[in-house]
């Protein structure tokens, strides 16, 4: 325990940190306090405003007009999240190997789209696939898909997915990227000793060294998708119709608030949208926490999935452990008696299987 | 569970590298970091398969970067009528962007959105990053009542959507007459719980408690030791916080647009909305052209930043602990 004269200042440390607490009572706290007070109220154009307590609460929930949007941006995110994560990780394996020409160029090139406003995004990607005149329209109706409408009833997610796939999928590379880089070199050298092939080391070994990044992406993206406002808002008014009032909940809200003044009703509706969020966002994390626990373990159970897996080839089982996996070793250097296979003595420690790790990821 | 890079190493007494020798340097330490592609025993032809599927996605990402750098030259008729991906007569560009100076239509002039928007984003962005620096070094450093439940606070509060938070804000701002207000835009851009996350684990990484306590022991009070001592050891973190919340308050767009009903006020991203909105009613037939060369201005300040700073971002020296 340190306690001498120079920790007894450390009271002094609230100081550094009051600004950015000031900053967040009253630009945080306050504002969602305020949100749930006025979301009590009503007002009417007669009688004004008056206490109505849940009520609001209550009309939101049973709008499937506000529902609809809700499962929308579900959707939107079942499909959005996997395939930009897929992509991403496909790359910053790719980058963080080597195994393509120029990737410092490529990952620069990559990641430009973060630094395009997503209003910027959407206004390009709308006049590219404008329904009469876009070039990407031009090209399907060129290709024999006639009347192709981008922004029809049934291409509109669609669209919306890639744009956004576009716009993020940089980012979540970056983040991967350097994440991966900091899986230990020579794990991935004993994998190649081994003869473990490209594709093994990439699920086996870097896969899991970097399922906590996975999981905090997950969640970010999460996040970001259920509150999706931007690029619908802007497509529509490049098309107007195309997008319903209510086509995610952020974009019901907001026309709730200003087109339809109606800010109490908003207010309720931002704060279950709040409370959604915050719900979806727990759940992941909670898995993220199990991630961590599960840290520690994977250290140790990792080399043995990898040589778990090369066992698989029809090769005897070896000893671990003993006399016998002495007299192995002596006849034989490069036969490996750490494969959790074989009769197992009292004295061996004994192997993490490799289904328990997965059973806890489920 | 680290995924953060080790600290800059100390300065040494060795004579300055020149940038050269340092990127000479860099290069061949990251070469030494890499496996020989060889070794991993692929099939031929795999490097110029994935080369090629990198090319595909970059086409991919270039393609509206490329469509709105050729169609910034073209008149409002070209821009439909000619192909998207080649030039064609008459050459506007200079045109446009003149407009860009002008405020067409009566909506707003584009390059007071583009003030606007530098000045949002240098107060708001600077403004966290200075927060976030006191804040982190606060809860990496000092052991105070409270610090471990201010720490969960602001974990916690990274939860909170900002769409949720702007509609609050928007009612607030309503009640306490703050709607047009610029503090009312960048006050709340200042408060950013991710900075001070990343700075909380990059000072913690990056300044050794010894040499805050030797600085102490020499009589130098606490302000001046955070100034002189453990300021300039965060540089290439605050640098990277500097980006990130930058990039946020640059590409801010449903808080400005609830908070702002006068188009003197706008931001960009706000601005270039309106003007979509616009364009199917609007009577000029600039509207277009000027919607596209003001995409290409808008996105050109930020990716030259990136550029620029990319050694900080590329080195990932805080992008890792976002994913940790």
């Amino acid at each position: 325990m340190r306690s001498s004269w120079l920790h007894r200042r450390d009271r002094r440390g609230v100081w550094f940190v009051a600004p950015f607490l000031l900053g967040f009572l009253l630009f945080m706290v306050v504002p969602l306090g305020y949100a749930v007070y006025t979301s009590l109220y009503t007002y009417k154009i007669i009688g004004g405003t008056s206490f109505t307590g849940a009520s609001n609460y209550t009309q939101t929930l049973e709008s499937w007009t506000f529902w609809s949007g809700v499962v929308r941006v579900v959707v939107f995110g079942a499909i959005q999240i996997p395939v930009m994560l897929a992509i991403a990780f496909f790359f910053a394996c790719v980058f963080d190997l080597g195994v393509a020409k120029y990737g410092t160029f490529f990952r620069t090139v990559f990641f430009i789209p973060f630094a395009v406003p997503a209003v910027v995004g959407a206004v390009m990607w709308s006049f590219l696939l404008e329904p009469q005149f876009g070039p990407f329209t031009r090209l399907a109706n060129a290709l024999g898909f006639a009347n192709t409408d981008f922004f029809g009833p049934t291409l509109l997610l669609p669209v919306i997915i890639v744009i956004v796939i576009w716009e993020w999928t940089g980012y979540n590379m970056m983040i991967l990227y350097t994440a991966l880089k900091s899986v230990p070199r020579d794990m991935v050298e004993a994998a190649i000793i081994d003869g473990a092939p490209l594709w093994r080391i990439i699920l086996r070994i870097k896969l899991p060294m970097v399922r906590p990044a996975i999981v905090m992406l997950i969640f970010l993206n999460t996040v970001g998708a259920l509150q999706l406002f931007t690029e619908p808002q802007i497509l529509e008014s490049f098309q107007q119709g195309a997008v319903s009032l209510n086509y995610t909940p952020s974009y019901y809200i907001w026309n709730t608030a200003i087109a339809a003044d109606q800010t109490n009703l908003a207010a309720a509706m931002a704060v279950i949208l709040a409370v959604i969020i915050v719900g979806v966002s727990a759940v992941s994390l909670l898995a993220r926490g199990g991630g961590s626990r599960r840290a520690t373990a994977k250290g140790a159970s990792l080399s043995r999935a990898v040589n778990r897996d090369f066992s698989r080839g029809g090769r005897p089982p070896v000893p671990r452990c003993g006399p016998a996996a002495r007299a192995t070793r002596k006849a034989d250097p490069m036969a490996r008696t750490d494969v959790a296979s074989g009769p197992r003595p009292r004295s061996c420690p004994p192997a993490i299987p490799v289904h328990t790790r997965r059973r806890e990821l489920a | 569970m680290t995924l953060t890079t080790a600290p800059a190493p100390a300065r040494t007494a060795a004579p300055p590298e020149s940038r050269r020798e340092r990127r000479r340097r860099e290069r061949l330490a990251a070469r030494d970091a890499e496996i020989p592609v060889k070794l991993y025993g692929l099939r031929r032809g795999t490097v110029g398969l994935l080369t090629a599927l990198a090319f595909l996605f970059a086409l991919f990402t270039l393609i509206p970067i490329a469509w709105i750098v050729i169609n910034s030259t073209k008149t409002q008729a070209n821009i439909f009528e000619s192909f998207g991906f080649w030039f064609a007569r008459p050459f506007q560009f200079f045109h446009t962007f003149g407009l860009l100076f002008q405020n067409v239509d009566g909506y707003g002039t584009f390059i007071q959105w583009f003030g606007n928007t530098a000045l949002y984003a240098a107060l708001g962005g600077g403004g966290a990053t200075a927060l976030s620096a006191l804040a982190g070094y606060g809860l990496a450093r000092f052991r105070f009542r409270g610090a471990r439940f201010a720490f969960y606070l602001i974990i916690a509060s990274l939860l909170i959507p900002i769409t949720a938070l702007a509609i609050p804000l928007y009612l607030t701002y309503a009640k306490a007459h703050l709607i047009n207000s610029l503090w009312g835009m960048v006050l709340p851009s200042m408060v950013s719980p991710i900075g001070v996350y990343l700075m909380r684990t990059y000072a913690d990484l990056s300044v050794p408690r010894d040499l805050i306590d030797a600085a102490r022991i020499d009589g130098a009070g606490e302000t001046r030791i955070f100034l002189r001592v453990a300021l300039p050891l965060m540089v290439p973190g605050l640098l990277t916080v500097l980006l990130i919340n930058v990039v946020t308050v640059w590409n801010n767009y449903f808080l400005p647009l609830l908070i702002f009903n006068v188009n003197t006020k706008y931001p960009l991203t706000v601005g270039l909305g309106l003007w979509s909105g616009r364009l199917a009613n609007s009577g000029d037939a600039n509207l277009y052209p000027m919607l596209v060369m003001g995409g290409l201005v808008t996105i050109i300040p930020l990716i030259a930043l990136f550029l620029i700073l990319q050694r900080y971002w590329r080195g990932g020296i805080l992008l890792g602990s976002i994913a940790n």
